[in-house]
């Protein structure tokens, strides 16, 4: 799966001249509509809207998870094998996606939206190895890829442009003025709110006092960002999207207690799953703000390594 | 498992013939053609008699044939050979090509019109089977036109081209005459180039859609055509296309021509019933449209649009069963993609998504076919069945 700028061919060779070398056919599948339709098209529509997506989730849950399972259902393939750095427990016949077994690679926060009969037929070869065993071992095979830089960007838009540059071709980015909610003054101006992510403190220089400032505010219709300190802008509870909830078995009562992450390559925090007039994430721990628009992955509490489900931050 | 070829179209079978005429060309020693010595002269020999039978062919004199790496090669010179010819004495100039051209030709008019800021690029529009509008040539027609460009039979549809029509108005709205090109690529197979070709002043043909080589092809000029070489190298090919003559190519090409020729007429009509029979069989198939019905195509191709199916997962399936076939439009990766030739004809994106080309040629049976339509028909019923 690859996301269509030109580096992107070179990843279909990369992939069939590995899967030659492998034994394995190699057909070149075409989703570029539906890509552009259930990824490109909401990645941008969101940041207009002042949210901040996760386009990699969203090609997992829409493409390589729905379409890539429904085609392969229909051509007659058992399992759908992908490289992701996670693994499939199977215990009394039920599925559970746990945690790769390479905890600085791991991307079950990605596949945190798989149901179980999904699970069933997935294949996970590489997530019970490190990822230099699983370089070690592709250099001992002689595939070319054994020495590829890990893919970090979002792959549809160009390493060398940028996430600004790509966004600005496509929509009005807001200018903004940055206002130190400590103080009241404006300290700073920005070009493009949107690209401004709650919680962020790259790029906010530090306020008069010295001390460091996050993004606690991103007003799109004001065009208003604010900052404060660390301790002021912590957050106690985080809201969800009722109609993103997605459970990996059976959905979790009022009152769970689970192991929340909310970034890629975040740390799971303690939290307790309130349901209530909306659904929320009550926080052990209070914690930076989480912008609109991320993912939050439950991990269960007594089994750290196991996914129950997946939701969306709501607009607070 | 048995394997049905159906993608001549995109590479024809090698035929045996073409390697044995080729083989004392590509060991030992092989002179250069451009040299003096012995071995240069039977090197040069056998270039110019293989471009006496492609000459035969297209129908020209032998001097109007140039030696190529190829199609794509072939219809790149054409245009931006022309075009730059006309650059040196005209304030603009236009290249008008048809919609449908194979990219070979567009690709290489539209790096013309996105390099020189004189350049551009007109296109004549199509009817609905993807024949030619002349109406809309000669609305296009102007006193800054270059080059006409038609091709004589469409890759994807094998819809034939009107090129008599197409010479005439090029010829005869602009004072002087414009000159023109096919891409006969498609077409030579099954076609007689020398007739249908003669009011053309420029033939682009391939061997390996002929059976014969990858990397060889030829331009033909008929007449007075004067052109700027894109490759000048070491002026070869009367300055037209420099680089050492490939001998082998050359004479690949040559052999395949000759087979071609030989058998055009009793593989045309073999043929021709297949495609009848091919047709009739994939018409019954709920939901399946042949593309070009009402237009003259040439007899190898049968192209059909489902509105409800994926080419990718029909190509799968039938790969699965033995039948080699295409969408008949792909991206660099591979991957098949919608069509600018069925946009054009205004077929909907959801028919083109569901795009199928079946190619025959001169080997193909009629038990082959037999095979095929029926691993097609069950193939359509399982994608139906599991959606």
């Amino acid at each position: 799966m690859s996301g269509g700028v030109d580096s992107s061919v070179a990843d279909v060779d990369d992939a069939r001249r590995v899967a030659q070398m492998l034994g394995i056919d190699h057909h070149v599948f075409n989703y570029t509509e539906e890509f552009e339709r259930h990824v490109v098209a909401p990645f941008i529509e969101a940041y207009a809207a002042g949210r901040s997506p996760n386009p990699c989730i969203e090609c997992n849950r829409h493409i390589k998870f729905d379409l890539l399972f429904e085609r392969a259902a229909r051509l007659g393939f058992d399992a759908v094998a992908t490289g992701h750095h996670a693994r499939v427990m199977a215990r009394d016949g039920v599925h559970f996606l746990i945690r790769g077994a390479d905890d600085q690679k791991d991307q079950s926060y990605v596949l945190g939206y798989l149901a179980e009969n999904q699970l069933a037929t997935l294949l996970l070869p590489i997530g019970a190895m490190n990822k230099s065993d699983v370089r070690r071992h592709a250099e001992r095979l002689g595939l070319r890829t054994w020495d590829k830089p890990d893919s970090q960007d979002v792959c549809f838009i160009e390493a060398s442009k940028g996430r600004e540059v790509f966004l600005r071709q496509r929509i009005d980015l807001t200018p903004a003025v940055i206002v130190d909610a400590v103080s009241g003054e404006e300290i700073g101006a920005t070009l493009g709110a949107e690209l401004m992510t709650v919680g962020q403190r790259r790029g906010v220089l530090p306020a008069r006092d010295g001390e460091r400032r996050f993004v606690s505010k991103v007003d799109l219709h004001a065009g208003r960002v604010e900052v404060g300190r660390l301790e002021d802008i912590l957050i106690n509870e985080i809201a969800l999207d009722a109609s993103s909830l997605s459970f990996s078995h059976a959905e979790l009562v009022d009152g769970s207690a689970v192991l929340a992450q909310w970034s890629a390559h975040g740390v799971a925090q303690r939290a307790t799953l309130r349901h209530g007039a909306q659904w929320r994430l009550e926080l052990d721990v209070p914690a930076r703000p989480v912008a609109a628009g991320q993912s939050v992955v439950f991990y269960r509490l007594s089994e750290p390594t196991i996914v129950e489900g997946a939701a969306i931050v709501a607009v607070s | 498992m048995s394997q049905y070829y159906f993608d001549h179209a995109a590479s024809a079978p090698r035929r045996d013939e073409v390697a044995d005429a080729m083989a004392p060309w590509q060991r030992g020693v092989v002179g250069n053609p451009s040299g003096s010595h012995r071995a240069a002269r039977d090197a040069r020999r056998a270039v110019e008699e293989a471009r006496d039978e492609v000459a035969a062919f297209v129908g020209a004199k032998p001097g109007g044939v140039i030696f190529t790496g190829g199609g794509t090669e072939s219809c790149d010179l054409a245009i931006a050979g022309v075009t730059s010819h006309h650059r040196r004495t005209h304030d603009t100039s236009e290249i008008l090509i048809s919609r449908v051209e194979h990219h070979a030709v567009s690709d290489a008019a539209e790096k013309m019109a996105r390099d020189h800021d004189d350049v551009s690029v007109g296109y004549i529009d199509v009817d609905a089977d993807g024949v030619v509008d002349l109406d809309s040539l000669m609305s296009r027609l102007s006193d800054d036109t270059a080059i006409v460009s038609v091709m004589a039979a469409n890759n994807e549809t094998g819809v034939r081209q009107p090129l008599d029509g197409v010479s005439a108005l090029s010829k005869s709205i602009i004072p002087g005459g414009v000159i023109t090109h096919t891409d006969a690529i498609a077409a030579a197979s099954w076609v007689n180039l020398a007739t249908v070709t003669a009011t053309t002043d420029m033939i682009s043909i391939c061997a390996h859609k002929i059976g014969g080589p990858v990397n060889s092809g030829a331009l033909v000029l008929r007449g007075d055509v004067t052109l700027e070489a894109v490759i000048p190298g070491g002026g070869q090919e009367r300055g037209r296309r420099g680089g050492t003559v490939d001998v082998a190519a050359a004479v690949g090409l040559a052999a395949a021509v000759r087979l071609t020729m030989n058998e055009l007429a009793d593989v045309n009509d073999r043929v021709l019933d297949l495609q009848e029979k091919l047709v009739a069989a994939v018409r019954l198939i709920p939901g399946c449209q042949v593309s070009g019905l009402g237009a003259l195509r040439v007899s190898g191709t049968v192209h059909v649009t489902f509105d409800d199916l994926a080419s990718d997962e029909l190509l799968f399936l039938l790969d699965q069963e033995g039948v080699c076939a295409s969408a008949a439009a792909s991206c660099s990766s591979g991957a098949a993609s919608p069509s600018h030739v069925l946009a054009a004809m205004g077929v909907s994106h959801e028919r083109a998504r569901g795009s199928l080309r079946l190619s025959m040629g001169a080997e193909t049976t009629e038990g082959e076919v037999d095979a095929v339509i029926a691993i097609l028909s069950g193939v359509v019923y399982r994608l139906r069945a599991e959606a």
